[in-house]
Parts: C-alpha cells; structure tokens; sequence
C-alpha cells in the first residue's frame, strides 16, 4: 500500500482535458498558447479570441461544426504554418498567397523556354537558356539534393554567364536540404542566421537565439562563383523563404520577383483528445541580421516584379526575363 | 671506572640476551604461524560463488506520456528481453552480492481515440552491491545496497512533423534491495524474491520546452542535462520472481513493474510498464582448466 502511495504521489502531473467539445476547444487554445512563437510579431491577443470563440462551442456540437470553429480561430495566427487536422479536412490560412498574385506558370517555362527538353535530376528541372544564362527551378526543399546531383547540374552550367535559381512556389521542406544547396555559393563558413525557441508557456519566453552557420560543400565538389539570380513568389515559404533569406546576404545575388511568403518559425506538432493534430510555428528562425522573416523577404531594390499576365499568354515569364537581362546586361 | 666499566659489559649482555629472546620469539611465532597456516590450507573449505544467471522474456502493458510530443497519454503494449547476473562477492561472499542487469524493451501505444501510434525503444543497464542477512529468520534472505544504472531509449511518434522523436538518456545511482525466500510448491524447491529499485540521484537528457532537436543538431547543445532527482526524476522498479528449482536450472516467472516520471523544462514525461515475465534461470561455477571442485566446498549461493 505504501509502496503504491510512492509510485502515485511520485508521478508527476500532466494536464488532460474532456473529450468533448469543451475539452477539445480548450486543448486547442492551451496548446497554441503555451507553444506558438509570433503573438508579438503578429499583435495577436489570444486571450481576447479565446473570449471571442469559446461562447461558439456547445456541447451539442457536431465535429465539423467543431472544426470550423476551431479553424476560424487558428485563422486568427495568419499563418500558413499552422494547421487542425482531422479525417474530414486540415484547415489552412490561405491568405497569405490567395491575396497575392501567383506569378508563376511553371507549363509556361517548360514548354516556351525549354520546348520540354530540360533535364531533371534530384526534384529540379534544369537547362540552359538561349542568352547563356543557366536555369534551374526546385519546386520544394523536400526533394532531397543530393551532392552529386548539384556537381553534375552546375558542371553543365560551367560555360554559363550566370545562374538563375527560380525558388517560386517551392513551399518549403527539409532545412538540411538548404545547407546543402547554398554550400555550393559560398566560399567560407557563413553565419546563415539565428534560431530562438520556447523556454516556457509564457508568450515572451524565448531563448537567446542561437547563430548557425553554413560552411562551403567540401573540396572537391563543383562550387558557383558567377552571378546569380534568385527567383521568388509570394508562395516561397518556409525553408524556400529561408532559403532565400541567407542567398539574399551573399555578394553577387540578387532576389528578383515578389516578396516571399514567410513562413519563418519551424512548425511543432501536437493533438486534441479527440485525436486531431495540430501543428504551429513554434521556434522562430531570423536572418542573418537577427530580424524576422515571417511576413516574407523582399526582393533586392528595384528588384521586385509581378508576371504581366497579357506577356504570359504570349509565352513569356516577365519576371524570368527580367532576371535574364540582370545576368546579361 | 671499571665498575663503569663492567656496568656496561652486563648492560651489553643483556641487550644482547633481549635481543636474542625477541628474535627467537619472533622466529618461534613466524614458524608457529605459518605451521597454522599451512594447517589452514589443508583444512579451511574452498569457497565457491556460483553465479546466477536469468535470462527472461517480458510481456504486458505500457503507458507513455511525453508532453514534448503529445498532451495525451498512449496506452498500448511493452515486450522486453532481460538478463540478469548474481553473484556473491568474492571479498565477503557471505555478506556482499553483486548483481548486474541488462533489458532491451519495445513499446507499442496508441492515443486514446486510437489513431496515432507511439512507440518506444529503449535499453536498460544497471550494477549494483547488495550487503546481506542470510536466513534472518528460517529460508529468509533480505540484502540492501546500491546500484548505478543507465536508460537510454527514445519515442518516436510518426504523425509529429518537426518533433516526432524524444529521445531518453539517465545516468542514476540508487537503492535497491531484496527479499528472498525458500520455500516447496508441490515438492518442488522454489525462490521467492521481491526486489525494488529506486534511483535517487543522477542525471538525465531533456531538451528545453519548445526546442527542436533540429536546433540542437545545428550545433547548440547547452542545457541538455539536468540533475536528477526524486523532484525531477522519479524511477522505480519492482521484481517479483519466483525461480522453480529443476536440478541445476530453474523456471522463472515473475512480473515486474517499471515506473518514471519526469519534469523539467515545463516537459513532462511518464512511462510505465506492467510485464509478466518468464525465462530459464541457473547457478553455474565455473572452473579453471583441469581444476575439479576442492574435496572441501563451501559454496555461497548469490540469491539466498
């Protein structure tokens, strides 16, 4: 009996809410309290909108009535990094590139620039444009590149004026792939940017954030010194906004297009009791400058174009042919 | 003066009749002594320690919480592999044991509403020295001492993103202790024993409350370890075995309950497991080459 006492008394406590409605609404609301990273940045009040959608929860509530609840109140973040999974839907804020022109027709390129015949190795289409400028498109960090995928693409660049890595709707991935893609740009360690995270449930409970650095693929591999160009759209998010936040600083680059959706905080995964997940930005990743990039990184001035769409129906990309006459001028 | 002198010549004499004496008396008892142990040699029985081996197979249940990964607590089932090694020690081999203990286990849960899987997978090792009263009361063993052990194992729940692992490391030094007791069941000799384990101080691995191990594979490693202690880290096992005696090898069966507890960077985990075990157990000796067993042995069990 004592024994037992002991085991009991010695387990530390963990906080469980009802699988009801209620429950689920205010698992929902604490998780996202005690772990999202950008109220500050974002002037969210999620004390106020607890107040303003707890009176829409009843216990005689569907799922889905539930659901729609609990979305319209993550919609609240404006943040595409945060999301409500359950079997019949994941909610989404769309805003962040609804809002905002597409700019992008990868079809366009393929079959006006290249006629279909680019290459493709490691998640990338590649081939060399008419002007002698190089071009290849990475619709999304988590096609992982491999080292001898980038030695052979940036080989066949070799007699290329420069280079135009076309970053538009890649919507992020794997960060490491990041490391590995901007290795080949760089001729020292790099300081890539910061990394703070949660040292508690209170909203201003941050870490000091943590500088990491980016050194140059090893020797031997195929290194980029010409020109290069990057291109962006609203929906370059996450690690392709990241991406494009530690290309941004290098000398020779230049960041042409839109500016980029943001996306900045690493997203962390959690669940309701009823069994849905939930994911929210959780630890915030600056720039090289120790600012955030959650709202989207800016073009290089005097950089910033849209697609003319009256140009795309004549098979032309006026931010790709923007980015060419930087590279050939 | 030669009073003086002839006072000295006796004082020489009889330093050296003293002298004489004491190195006799020494002679005498060196010779006395090693006749006695010489004796001894010849008569004193040989000690034997046999060494108790157990090699066991678990089953049952397992609950796992780890705030890092979920607020919810997963239920499911635990299997594990275990060995385990007693053996009187040799400098007391009345009184002191050892024993040494070594578990791989694999966990499979399930939230509540079933629909996300965690599983874990984890190894634990432990060496510890028990002192002991032999029949304190009749076939009634008890011993307690200490142990140092180490966890290490991780969680992995596949439908987190960014954090889907949590990973389990400690180093401890604890008590434990055990009670044993011989009795018959169907004519058939029988060890009952019950030991409990309780880490008391140590040290243990938790990331910070929100940090992804992302960030601590970019390189920043600082806060990582922490002071375990019963606030902190709570541990305890609990054996129950009883070894049915088949000649040299007995039948083990048993259940064992493992419980931890852990808070520290606002991270709360729990793990607890409740197996039944079973598993072939054996007191061998080993011997040197072309060496039988002394005609005189005594031979001091580990357990009892």
């Amino acid at each position: 009996m004592m024994l037992l006492m002991i085991l009991f008394s010695a387990c530390h406590e963990i906080e469980e809410w009802a699988n009801d409605p209620r429950g689920n609404f205010d698992a929902l609301w604490t998780i996202i309290d005690e772990h999202y990273c950008f109220f500050a940045e974002k002037n969210v009040d999620w004390d106020e909108v607890y107040v303003r959608y707890s009176c829409k929860v009843s216990d005689k509530m569907t799922g889905e009535e539930l659901f729609a609840v609990c979305s319209d109140m993550l919609n609240e973040l404006r943040d595409g990094h945060t999301n409500l999974a359950a079997p019949f839907d994941v909610s989404y804020y769309r805003a962040w590139w609804s809002d905002y022109p597409q700019n992008f027709d990868r079809r366009l390129i393929r079959q006006y620039y290249f006629n279909f015949n680019y290459l493709t190795a490691a998640g990338m289409d590649y081939g060399i444009l008419p002007e002698n400028v190089g071009y290849m498109y990475y619709g999304s960090f988590s096609s992982t590149i491999g080292e001898g995928n980038l030695d052979y693409i940036l080989s066949y660049f070799s007699t290329c004026d420069g280079l135009i890595v076309d970053v538009r709707d890649n919507g992020g991935g794997d960060m490491t792939n990041v490391g590995t893609l901007v290795s080949r740009f760089i001729g020292q360690r790099t300081l890539a940017g910061y990394i703070s995270h949660k040292t508690g449930p209170g909203h201003d409970d941050f870490s000091e954030p943590y500088a990491y650095y980016y050194d140059p693929a090893p020797q031997g591999r195929v290194m980029w010194g010409k020109p290069v160009v990057v291109l962006t759209n609203r929906s370059t998010f996450s690690a392709a906004n990241n991406f494009v936040s530690v290309m941004k600083q290098l000398p020779g680059v230049t960041i042409v297009g839109a500016t980029t959706g943001g996306g900045s905080g690493m997203p962390y995964s959690s669940e309701l009791p009823c069994g849905w997940s939930v994911r929210m930005s959780a630890c915030s990743v600056l720039d090289a400058s120790g600012n955030t990039t959650e709202q989207g990184i800016d073009p290089t001035e005097g950089c910033a174009v849209d697609m003319d769409p009256l140009s795309a129906v004549d098979g032309r990309d006026t931010m790709l042919d923007f980015a060419v006459n930087i590279l050939t001028r | 003066m030669t009073r003086c002198v002839m006072k000295s010549t006796d004082s020489s004499i009889c330093s050296d009749v003293i002298a004489k004496t004491v190195f006799c008396g020494i002679v005498c008892i060196t010779c006395f002594l090693s006749a006695h142990a010489a004796d001894g040699d010849t008569d004193t029985e040989a000690v034997v320690r046999p060494v108790t081996a157990a090699y066991t197979v678990e089953a049952g249940t397992s609950h796992l919480a780890d705030t890092y990964l979920t607020p919810l607590k997963y239920s499911g089932w635990s299997m594990g592999l275990g060995y385990e090694r007693m053996q009187a020690m040799r400098f007391d081999p009345e009184r002191w044991v050892m024993q040494l203990k070594l578990r791989v286990e694999i966990d499979r849960t399930e939230n509540p509403v079933r629909n996300a899987v965690m599983w874990y997978g984890g190894v634990d090792f432990s060496w510890g020295m028990m002192y002991r009263w032999r029949n304190i009361l009749p076939n009634l063993t008890i011993g307690a001492g200490g142990a140092a052990r180490m966890d290490l194992g991780c969680l992995y729940n596949a439908r987190n993103g960014n954090n889907p692992a949590s990973a389990r490391a400690a180093v401890t030094v604890g008590m434990t202790g055990y009670v044993a007791w011989q009795t018959r069941l169907w004519r058939i000799p029988v060890t009952l024993r019950y030991q409990p384990a309780l880490p008391v101080v140590g040290a243990f691995f938790s990331p910070d409350y929100g940090e992804l191990y992302y960030e601590i594979y970019l390189g920043n490693r600082s806060g990582l370890a922490h002071c375990a202690w019963w606030g902190s880290y709570f541990a305890m096992e609990n054996l129950v075995t009883a070894d049915m005696h088949f000649g040299a090898t007995s039948v083990r069966i048993g259940y064992r309950n493992n419980t931890q507890s852990a808070r520290v960077n606002n991270i709360t985990s729990r793990h607890i497991t409740h197996c039944a075990v079973i598993g072939v157990a054996g007191e061998w000796i080993s011997l040197a080459r072309g060496r039988g067993i002394p005609s005189r042995t005594r031979i001091v069990t580990a357990l009892y």
